[in-house]
């Protein structure tokens, strides 16, 4: 009775009788798909590397710590481990910085900034595949172009087996991962740069502010969130660095490349999933705890001072 | 006259931007134009002077990757996979966030938190279990599966993406809609998403991409040939013909040559996919 009387246009108005299923059907397809596909097996995952597992089933086979107890063991895990953070440490850095400095070159000139930003933006729409392709062929030992360009330019004694030295090959498949990613930080830093009012620039500028004075007095600080978000996708794009490095040395030689993600998908590719959860539970606890533990430690940072 | 001399003076100071980013382009481009141009020449010419340019431009060699290599069913299945993707990402991310933006219910908060979570894993988190539950449920080596797999990926995203946008709407809209007898759902089909499109192409172009690139989780799913996405089919072949050099050159153009086209044609939705989530 009350239903009819406040019409479709009252909904939230009076307490309702019969529940209202409609909001519920309009996310239940959502809700299953993200459920059984996504998160489902995330929280599976977790729960499965503490059991027994037969092949590709797990059993009911309650196992405790054994599958952490190896793989905390194995030096493997921590050598790929330690390249993840490797790359991360290099990656906070080098492509963020490059991407800044872009955005700001970018921000500061009149004409072709659409023109620059979309060529420079390029190797970040490219399928991670392509990428290492692409520096595959680069490195190449007889094909490729680095060692041929190097020595045409005199600098031939710096020619190398780029990928084959177990102590270059993880920074030569991190210039790649470079060349695909400061463009991402750089599209973020020119959205945020151009939300920033204009006449704090100007005020800097008639203060006599120099080039380097505006970056690190005004740019910067007045970017402090959106540098939160640049590294934060940093954290996770170098802690869950896949596809480059396989193509590139599929963490050779020696391991000397091998990151978390390639150690996990051996692991499985070798049936062995309570390794493989084990070492995945770990490395999710770690991305989560240094993702939201940077983003308090900013929030916190910026609430402070 | 000061006029002038200002905007000379102002031109001026651009100069060494300009510079550096030209200087910088080059550097990001030239690899890229070298494939391009390295698809063109001939195995005999790449191993004697990789940095030549093409004596003749021999199209030959993407004719061979096509029809030789089965690129064509690489590039058939990528097509399929990603469409299909991208469609079912659409339709059910909007339905739910127009739930999560505009509707109250109990469990509305909560559940949009149990989406957001989803964010926060890394890919590897779970793989193992994904791949038993496929093999239990048959979907693995189905592009069906892989279909179910990247939807579920890519509906946090969406679904955070499109709420906020949606809860920007006037609630009048929706008032006077149902005062003339609109129900609901089609509130949601013949106003809300009408007037969603520019949220939509950015998302879409956003998923595209990421669908269209993805390796990591079409690797460990897929193992026929027949089924295998562009990056896949790359990756074998790369193992097939290890020294074909020019073949090779042709699968990496013909895997990156559909996201230079939609990115030449849809730059600005792409940008707006992806710095959206940094203003908020």
């Amino acid at each position: 009775m009350a239903q009819s009387l406040t019409g479709p246009g009252g909904r939230a108005a009076s307490p309702r009788f019969r529940p209202d299923l409609m909001p519920y059907l309009f996310i239940l397809p959502a809700v299953v798909i993200y459920l059984v596909f996504n998160l489902g097996p995330v929280l599976a995952s977790f729960v499965l590397s503490f059991f027994k597992w037969d092949l590709l089933t797990p059993t009911a086979e309650f196992n405790g710590f054994k599958h952490y107890n190896f793989i905390l063991n194995d030096e493997r895990f921590w050598g790929a481990l330690s390249h993840n953070f490797i790359f991360l440490g290099l990656a906070v850095v080098i492509p963020v910085s490059i991407g800044l400095l872009l955005a700001v070159f970018i921000y500061e000139i009149r004409r072709g900034r659409v023109f620059f930003r979309a060529a420079l933006f390029l190797p970040a729409i490219f399928s991670g595949v392509v990428i290492a392709y692409v520096w595959k062929w680069i490195y190449h030992p007889f094909a490729g172009v680095l060692n041929p360009a190097l020595e045409l330019v005199g600098l031939g004694a710096f020619t190398q087996s780029w990928l084959g030295d177990h102590k270059i090959a993880l920074y030569s498949t991190f210039i790649a991962y470079t060349w695909a990613s400061f463009g991402y930080s750089m599209v973020i830093f020119l959205a945020g740069l151009q939300d920033i009012p204009t006449d704090i620039f100007d005020a800097a500028r008639v203060d006599g502010a120099n080039f380097r004075q505006k970056l690190f007095r005004v740019t910067i600080p007045c970017l402090y969130d959106v540098f939160t978000f640049v590294v934060t996708l940093r954290i996770f794009t170098a802690m869950g660095v896949f596809g480059v490095i396989y193509i590139l040395t599929g963490g050779g030689p020696y391991y000397s490349s091998d990151v978390i993600d390639i150690y996990v998908f051996r692991m499985i590719g070798n049936f062995e999933m309570g390794w493989a959860t084990a070492a995945a539970t770990v490395n999710t606890m770690i991305v989560v705890c240094l993702s939201t533990g940077f983003i308090k430690w900013r929030e916190w940072r910026s609430w402070s001072s | 006259m000061e006029f002038v001399s200002s905007d000379l003076q102002r031109r001026l100071r651009g100069a060494p931007f300009y510079a550096m980013l030209v200087a910088a382009t080059v550097i990001t481009l030239v690899p890229i134009i070298w494939v391009f141009a390295s698809a063109l020449k001939s195995n005999k010419e790449i191993r004697e002077n990789a940095l030549a340019l093409p004596q003749e431009w021999r199209f030959q060699n993407y004719v061979d990757a096509w029809f030789g290599a089965s690129f064509d069913q690489y590039f058939f299945n990528s097509i399929f996979i990603t469409v299909t993707s991208v469609a079912i990402v659409l339709f059910l991310s909007s339905l739910a966030a127009y739930s999560f933006a505009k509707m109250r219910f109990r469990g509305n908060q909560m559940i949009f938190f149990v989406f957001l979570i989803g964010m926060a894993f890394p890919l590897s988190a779970k793989l193992g279990p994904l791949l038993s539950l496929m093999y239990e449920l048959n979907l693995a080596n189905s592009r069906i599966g892989l279909i179910l797999v990247y939807v579920a990926g890519s509906l946090p995203f969406a679904i955070l993406m499109l709420r906020a946008f949606f809860q920007g709407f006037p609630q009048e809209l929706e008032d006077s809609a149902a005062l003339d007898g609109c129900s609901r759902f089609q509130f949601y089909l013949r106003i809300l998403l009408p007037l969603s499109k520019p949220s939509l192409m950015a998302l879409g172009i956003f998923v595209f991409m990421g669908t269209w690139n993805e390796f990591f989780q079409a690797l460990l799913l897929i193992n026929e040939d027949a089924k295998r996405t562009l990056p896949l089919g790359l990756n074998a072949f790369q193992d097939e013909y290890f020294t074909d050099f020019a073949l090779s050159f042709a699968g990496i153009n013909i895997t990156a040559v559909p996201v230079i086209i939609v990115y030449i044609m849809f730059q600005r939705n792409l940008i707006e996919g992806i710095t959206v989530g940094s203003v908020k």
